[in-house]
């Protein structure tokens, strides 16, 4: 009977200190995904805002911009408000839901102003000359970057794990964390030398 | 080695202080305006008196069931020393006797059983009976506030409002409850006890007070981050007081009168105020948050989380998400003279 | 022997003869019969002489404009011209094209006046005068409006327009943008703008004009958008606003005064467009006007319906939500308003009244009656006499389940309170869907056959009510819609219909909503466009396909007749798809969200392979 204790404190041991060092990692993985940053202030733009172009075209030998970081690409949460403002603000009224409408799609590859985040928070602070509301007074600097990542995420250029689930609506496309992801057209970066 | 008279004397003495240690607890937690044994309204009432009625009858059974198992042990305890004799069971007298108190007791037992029965259904037919003409309140539940509309046949005298239920007093009121997006439930526990609201559904209930004043309803099923933080006070009138307080509550929103006001108001429209907030008479519809028509007469803000004061308005409205992190009120970052005006204004919105 | 010989067959041949004459007398009538196919004895209109009363002077002698895009007051798109006919309309050809510049659907009419056609165009609204007495119709001016880039961000159901007018020399269309603008027809100056609606608040301007009386009557778009909906008469020669009619809010307001006499009861009360709906919500409910306006002379009045309440959501407003989805007949020079009737109080499906309603005498149960025949969204065929609104007869000209029919003791539609939507729950087929059985394209009729020609569309829909939010200029709906074909598969006819029997004499089943308008012509020959582009012509007797054409993108648009300056009869349709149907290609929507465009994407999946975007005019003689 020793002996068998023995052999399971030291199994329990080795299995117990793996699978509290699995339970850590995975605990870490979650952590931004599920983080709650309720009352925070994120800067308009990236530090570099006077990076934002819309227009693929430079003049010259072009300059490679400086990549964007949309502070909530990675969680969840926010992408999900995201979308509950995505809704209550309207949004949907002209794009539906990734669809388009009145508004173009959003859910395809297609970009006019370009995918990257900074450009599509100007897309919506700014509006845009055809039809485009301009939304900087009316809402939050925080609540746009929150719409900015549920935008990318309806043509899933989120990471899986942020984006949205099924919801407790009338089931008009497949949700957002099953779709693959779409290579975005009219990237602001130039195309690279062969 | 029996346990001497001053012992018991001792023994009962303490234990009647304990009984009456708790009885004074009980009877101090016996007031209040969330108070489930503070009875307001009829309904509630005659559910207190089955309670109280099923209590000390039982409260005094078990006290006497603990007793005589009590004398029980000991009495048995005082005579194995002695009576060491093999037990006999010979029908005789005595154990006639027992048998007989035996049954008496099982049928004393199954009598008041079915008296709490027959009590305790009554109670249930009154309080499920559907009054006939009744006034409709519809609450709607959201995260973490409550939609009010009072409703009338004749839509034109619709009455949206938010955060604080009015009803009149000694008339049932039919409250439709559900919810915008997760489930809810109401329980005011001075009038009735718990009813869900839920995504989809209506359900409804009948509130029926008859004593003015203010009582405290919260949210009872755990419905997200700030659970606990959606309360419902619940005002009520008397009924002439009710009348003239929901003819005034139809009336749309005066036009501020004073210059502060005036800009409040304006700011109210032109900033982010008005896409989630409507306030009647005003061009401002909005319904993802809480109807501001009469926000400066409500006795709390944020469902009842603060009290109304202009400091607390003014925290709310810059920062709510470190009063009610969640929150979907996002902050506003106002100038000192635009949140002046705009306060101001919100107070005019009686 | 023979004597008696002689008399038996005397007597053999006199039943002869007359048999063989009986016989004769029938065929020879029977060869009028020839075109009409003995399906039904139909009862049918037969209106009499100047049926469509006014304008025109002899039976069916036509001047061989088309100055309006209904073509008369009475709005019938009927063409009095018989060069083209139902026996040699197979020999039509295209002799001149026009390319519009633009890459939105293309709802207008072209336009004939004198020897110029003029044409509107989908935004940005470029007007285009062409000469016609030259090969190839060359172009004598253009003009453009400029409207502001940014109400194409407020146009619900793609950025069209559905015509410009012509009238004492003027040219006179609405912009997108809310304008209403005058030209010198002659050389495209500007005479007059004045600004009517504002995109701020999600206003629109999408219907074409009508001219009456001096007063250009013009309507606002925007029930999608929580607008207040007007009827505006400007004064023709300078474009100031002579009178305003909105169609929510007090009587005052509305232009109800001691005048108005609606037949029913349920629309007597004071101050209704307060009263049916609750405190403020009449200010944002819709109720705009961007159908068709018709007049009719001898009683001086204009004839036309309101749009859907706003918003969709019909549990915001409890309430029958007056003056929205009502028919409404007024005064052209002051806008009073004499009689009124909701088709659809408190409107559960985007049932917007805006058809048309066209305006003929027939006779009803025994007497000749001054009727408007309308072919309503909400699925009824409504017979309503035009002097009184009292309801003759509401019969379904699709397939109704979201209601039952029509009272016609109190004119109440009957709803199916299964079929109503609520906030949290998704009701599954609803027919006819949100643009109804037939939405703004309009019918025609004739007074030859008595029939009008009816394109439409066969769609239900599965609707989910949400909790609206109003925010001015953004979409105020509150319902996710998804529509898919109606019973049978076919998502599109071109139905003729007896409005004195009330009953279909003959359809013909598309695959494709028919979205464009219809035509028809003392040639007894029916004209319509198909969302694939194909431009039919059919007999207006008997349905039977006599032409078609392919033409380069959908037809959404109004097909017309005129006669050129060389004195042959020309037809001319424009091809451009788009409008709530053809927003799929329009716009370059994503067929994977069904409920992209309010819906109608999901019953659309198939279109951009059938139809890319344009827009062309075409004009075919024989």
């Amino acid at each position: 009977m020793c002996s068998r204790s023995d052999q399971w404190s030291v199994l329990g041991g080795r299995w117990s200190a793996v699978s509290v060092m699995t339970a850590v990692a995975l605990l870490l993985l979650g952590c931004e995904r599920e983080n709650r940053r309720f009352s925070e202030n994120p800067p308009t733009a990236s530090p570099t805002a006077s990076a934002l172009v819309v227009s693929q075209l430079q003049p010259g030998p072009a300059v490679v911009r400086p990549q964007v970081e949309a502070p909530y690409d990675d969680n969840a949460w926010a992408v999900s408000e995201g979308k509950m403002l995505f809704n209550a603000m309207n949004c949907s009224g002209c794009h539906f839901q990734g669809g388009g409408g009145i508004g173009p799609p959003l859910m395809d590859a297609e970009w006019i102003y370009g995918s990257e985040p900074d450009q599509v928070f100007s897309s919506i602070a700014d509006g845009r000359p055809n039809g485009m509301p301009a939304w900087k007074y009316k809402l939050s600097t925080q609540q746009i970057w929150e719409l900015v990542s549920y935008v990318r995420s309806l043509s899933s250029l989120i990471p899986k794990g942020a984006r949205n689930g099924r919801d407790d609506h009338m089931m008009t496309k497949p949700p957002e964390s099953s779709t693959p992801q779409t290579k975005p057209k009219m990237a602001s970066t130039p195309p690279e030398d062969d | 080695m029996a346990r001497g008279p001053r012992c018991v004397e001792h023994a009962r003495r303490a234990s009647r202080r304990v009984a009456s240690g708790i009885l004074a607890v009980a009877v101090a937690g016996c007031a209040g305006s969330q108070n489930v044994l503070d009875p307001a309204g009829p309904p509630n009432r005659s559910v207190n008196h089955l309670f109280w009625a099923m209590l000390i009858v039982s409260s005094i059974i078990w006290v006497a069931v603990v007793v005589a198992a009590l004398w029980a042990l000991i009495s048995r305890r005082r005579r194995t020393r002695e009576d060491l004799e093999p037990v006999v069971i010979v029908p005789n007298e005595r154990h006639r006797r027992e048998v007989g108190i035996v049954t008496g007791l099982v049928g004393a037992t199954v009598v008041i059983l079915l008296l709490f029965l027959v009590y305790d259904f009554t109670v249930g037919r009154a309080l499920a009976e559907r009054p006939s003409r009744t006034l409709t309140i519809e609450l709607i539940g959201h995260q973490w506030w409550w939609e009010v509309h009072y409703i009338d046949p004749d839509p034109s005298k619709l009455m949206v409002d938010a955060n604080e239920l009015h009803i009149p007093a000694g008339e049932p009121v039919q409250v439709k409850l559900s919810s915008q997006d997760v489930i809810h439930s109401f329980w005011v526990p001075n009038i009735i006890g718990k009813r869900d609201l839920i995504p989809g559904y209506t359900s409804s209930l009948f509130l029926d007070a008859d004593k003015p004043g203010v009582y405290h309803a919260q949210c009872a099923e755990f419905c997200g981050l700030e659970h606990a933080k959606m309360a419902l006070p619940v005002i009520v009138h008397s009924r002439a007081d009710f009348t003239a307080w929901l003819a005034e509550a139809r009336s749309p929103a005066a036009e501020p009168s004073d210059s502060s006001a005036a800009e409040g108001k304006k700011i109210f429209l032109a900033g982010t105020c008005s896409s989630c907030h409507a306030v009647t008479g005003v061009e401002a519809y909005g319904t993802i948050g809480p109807n501001l028509t009469h926000i400066g007469s409500r006795r709390t803000i944020a469902a009842g989380t603060l009290p109304n004061t202009r400091g607390n308005l003014g925290g709310w409205i810059v920062d709510p998400q470190s009063i009610k992190p969640g929150a979907r009120m996002p902050s506003n970052q106002l100038a000192g003279k635009d949140l002046r005006n705009l306060i101001d204004y919100l107070e005019t919105l009686k | 022997m023979l004597a008696r010989g002689r008399t038996r067959c005397a007597h053999h041949c006199w039943r002869g003869i007359v048999a063989i004459a009986v016989a004769t007398t029938l065929l020879a009538s029977c060869k009028g019969d020839r075109e009409r196919e003995p399906t039904r004895l139909a009862l049918v209109a037969r209106p009499g002489p100047a049926t469509t009363g006014g304008d025109t002077t002899a039976r069916f002698s036509d001047d061989g404009q088309w100055v309006r895009p209904g073509k008369d007051f009475q709005g019938t798109r009927f063409s009095g011209l018989t060069e083209i006919n139902n026996q040699n309309v197979q020999n039509l050809r295209a002799v001149a094209t026009f390319s519009l510049g633009t890459t939105r659907g293309v709802e207008a009419a072209p336009i004939v006046s004198g020897t110029t056609m003029y044409i509107v165009t989908p935004f940005p609204n470029f007007v285009y005068a062409l000469d016609l007495t030259q090969p190839g119709l060359p172009t004598k001016w253009t003009y453009k409006p400029r409207p502001v880039n940014a109400s194409q961000g407020v146009a619900c159901c793609d950025v069209v327009n559905r015509g410009l007018v012509v009238d004492n020399g003027k040219v006179i269309f609405n912009t997108l943008d809310g304008r209403t603008i005058a030209l010198d027809a002659a050389t495209g100056k500007e005479l007059w703008i004045t600004q009517v609606g504002n995109i701020n608040i999600g206003e629109s301007v999408t219907m074409a004009p009508l001219v009456v009386k001096g007063r250009v009557i013009v309507g606002v778009s925007g029930g999608e958008f929580g607008i207040r909906g007007w009827l505006k008469g400007l004064d023709e020669n300078s474009g100031n606003v002579a009178w305003t009619a909105y169609h929510t809010g007090p009587d005052k307001d509305v232009l109800i005064g001691p005048n108005f006499k609606p037949f029913y009861k349920s629309d007597t009360a004071k101050d209704l467009g307060v009263n049916s709906w609750p405190p403020d919500q009449w200010k944002i409910g819709g109720a705009g006007v961007w159908g068709w306006v018709t007049y009719d002379p001898e009683l001086d009045l204009i004839y036309y319906g309101t749009s859907n309440p706003g918003p969709w959501n019909p549990e915001v407003r409890p309430g029958d939500n007056k003056w929205s989805a009502t028919l409404f007949a007024r005064r052209p020079e002051t806008g009073e308003a004499i009689w009124a009737y909701q088709l659809s109080p408190h409107d559960q499906h985007d049932y917007d009244a805006v058809n048309e309603d066209i305006l003929v005498d027939m006779p009803w149960k025994g007497q000749r009656r001054k009727v408007l025949l309308r072919p309503d969204r909400n699925g009824y065929f409504y017979v309503i006499d035009r002097q009184t609104g009292e309801v003759l007869s509401a019969e379904p000209f699709g397939f109704i389940n979201t209601t039952t029919g029509v009272d016609l003791k109190t004119g109440r539609l009957q709803y199916n309170p299964e079929k109503a939507t609520r906030t949290g729950e998704t009701v599954l087929y609803s027919c006819p869907a949100a643009p109804g059985a037939k939405d703004w394209q309009p019918s025609a009729y004739s007074p030859r056959t008595g029939l009008v020609y009816i394109p439409h569309q066969n769609l239900c829909m599965d609707e989910e009510g949400v909790e609206p939010n109003y925010i001015a200029g953004t979409p105020y709906v509150g319902t996710n819609v998804k529509m898919y074909a109606g019973p049978g598969g076919h998502r599109g006819l071109f139905d003729a219909w007896d409005p004195v029997g009330q009953h279909v004499v003959w359809s013909i089943k598309e695959d494709l909503p028919v979205w464009s308008g219809a035509l028809v012509t003392a040639g007894d020959v029916a004209f319509y466009g198909t969302m694939d582009g194909w431009f039919k012509a059919v007999d207006a007797r008997t349905g039977k396909p006599l032409w078609q054409f392919k033409t380069g993108s959908g037809i959404i648009s109004q097909p017309m007749t005129y006669r050129g300056p060389d004195g042959k009869q020309y037809i001319a349709v424009l091809s451009g798809v788009g409008g709530w149907s053809g927003a799929i290609v329009a716009g370059g929507l994503d067929a994977r969200d069904s409920s992209a465009a309010l819906g109608f994407v999901n019953a659309m999946k198939d279109l951009p392979k059938k139809s890319t975007k344009g827009g062309m005019l075409y004009v075919f003689a024989l």
